[in-house]
């Protein structure tokens, strides 16, 4: 489990998040949702530590990471796997290299070991015959899987996803979802998701949390936010003219 | 991790400096500690070794070959005393070419051709995220990205210049023999009039300093680009010419500490 707690975060004058306090279960998809510039992806990178909190915890499992050192972060850090908005697949790097660079820097398995868990987890994620094609030979949709593939080889307890659907078709959007889903609930593994995307709140939201305006609105899951009654979280879930038209 | 190294930003103009000089402290206590794994570290050193040395060699050779021709020329041309003797010409190729010419105004293309390269490589990574993977991963990216870069330019640097004070000396040969303006004699004798092996130690000493310049100004403006691809290419100028300003200014500084 993760939970935030009275988190406060400001870029000078900005006051970005306030006091924020939400927890993220164990074995679930959580997801963060909230309209472009809400403040959801500063929490989800003050959550992995990209960004300081100016106030507040961040707990991992009862271990407080606002107050570790870069040494003990940096052994958290192996125990968490994370999904960029565009993959952050390292240009330089084949499909392989780049799922094996995990187990490169942070294993002493052989290179058949590495091999075998790079193959395991590429077919995991429905991707074969790809090992030597750079990322630039792939598509968005391919790049994600990817993604994922490096982000779970090293069997993480806690899975970050920032906006995993994002420039993908609805149809794409579905795999990914389902394939974060069916992941998180194989391997039992705590995972934050950070969308915008009506059809993964409605699909694999387990537990969603609503952030407007820096701050936590509403919490609950896929089935209770369609009989909300709070205003803000309406206009953003039936704010599309295809959400608005299956309301009425 | 972002937030650590910069004090930058909200900061006005006039203090700009002194908050990057900063910025530029703190992350290079970050960049200059033990590598998490030495076979990476090897296997990185080999790649920049090859992408920042190797395929610099040629740009360095042409250039060092037609300026040591232009020195010995412009030389030749204007000794019009019959006192001062055609090896004057070998002398005075030599000696602008390794006490300045190779080290200086090479290290200047090199700060151009190779900061550039390193910045917008760096500065591409932070805005497509891949340096946030990195240090999500558990992975000291400053040090992981830029320790190698140095290391290579260290190492590499020093060769390039030796190359091309050969360059140049060759590139002056073959103008005067090829116009027939002075002999080979003469201008080989000018090669080896008074030679002095400390200008060698003293040139190698300059571009150890401006590798070091080169590699880092240009690493902690590609880790601290913010933004998108115009971005990137504004940290890939700055880059290029805060390392360019160094080297002219610690030339200076270089030189008269060296020669004294």
């Amino acid at each position: 489990m993760i939970e935030a707690k009275e988190v406060d975060k400001s870029f000078g004058e900005h006051h970005v998040l306030k006091n924020i306090s939400c927890s993220f279960e164990k074995g679930k998809t959580n997801l963060i949702i909230g309209q472009s510039g809400s403040g959801k992806t500063v929490l989800m990178k003050c959550l992995v530590g990209l960004y300081e909190v100016d106030h507040g915890r961040i707990i991992y499992d009862d271990r407080n990471f606002s107050e570790m050192d870069f040494e003990q972060r940096k052994n958290l850090r192996q125990e968490i796997g994370m999904l960029f908005q565009g993959g952050a697949l390292f240009d330089y790097m084949t499909v392989e290299e780049n799922v094996m660079f995990p187990l490169n820097m942070f294993t002493h398995q052989t290179k058949e070991e590495k091999l075998d868990r790079v193959n395991f987890v590429l077919k995991r994620v429905n991707l074969e015959n790809v090992n030597r094609l750079m990322p630039s030979e792939l598509s968005g949709g391919m790049r994600k899987r990817v993604a994922i593939a490096r982000a779970i080889s090293m069997n993480p307890k806690y899975l970050f996803c920032d906006e995993p659907n994002s420039g993908l078709d609805p149809q794409t959007s579905g795999v990914i979802d389902q394939l974060i889903n069916e992941i998180t609930k194989e391997y039992g593994i705590t995972t934050i998701v950070n969308t915008h995307d009506m059809n993964s709140v409605l699909s694999i939201g387990d537990n969603v949390a609503f952030i407007y305006n820096g701050e936590l609105w509403w919490n609950g899951n896929k089935n209770t936010i369609l009989h909300t009654e709070n205003k803000e979280l309406n206009e953003f879930v039936f704010g599309t003219e295809l959400t608005s038209r299956l309301k009425r | 991790m972002k937030d650590c190294c910069n004090f930058s930003k909200n900061i006005p103009v006039e203090f700009k400096v002194f908050t990057q000089t900063g910025d530029y402290v703190l992350l290079m206590l970050r960049v200059f500690t033990k590598p998490q794994k030495a076979r990476i570290f090897w296997q990185r050193l080999m790649d920049e070794i090859q992408g920042l040395g190797i395929e610099s060699i040629g740009i360095v050779a042409f250039i060092s070959a037609f300026m040591g021709a232009v020195v010995a020329i412009q030389t030749a041309y204007n000794i019009d005393s019959p006192f001062v003797p055609l090896s004057a010409v070998g002398f005075t190729v030599r000696q602008s070419v390794i006490l300045e010419f190779s080290p200086t105004v090479i290290s200047l293309i090199l700060a151009g051709k190779v900061g550039s390269r390193i910045a917008s490589e760096i500065g591409t990574m932070r805005v497509t995220e891949q340096i946030d993977a990195l240090e999500i991963m558990g992975v000291n990216s400053a040090n992981y990205l830029i320790f190698p870069k140095v290391v290579a330019l260290l190492l590499i640097n020093p060769v390039l210049i030796v190359l091309s004070m050969w360059m140049g000396i060759l590139g002056g040969w073959l103008a005067m023999s090829g116009f027939g303006l002075v002999t080979t004699t003469d201008y080989v004798d000018g090669i080896r009039l008074d030679f002095e092996a400390y200008t060698i130690f003293y040139s190698l000493m300059k571009t150890l300093f401006f590798a070091f310049i080169i590699s880092t100004i240009s690493g902690f403006y590609g880790y601290k680009t913010n933004g998108g691809a115009l971005e990137v290419g504004q940290a890939s100028t700055k880059a290029v010419v805060v390392s360019s300003i160094l080297i002219i200014l610690f030339n200076l500084v270089l030189t008269q500490l060296f020669l004294t």
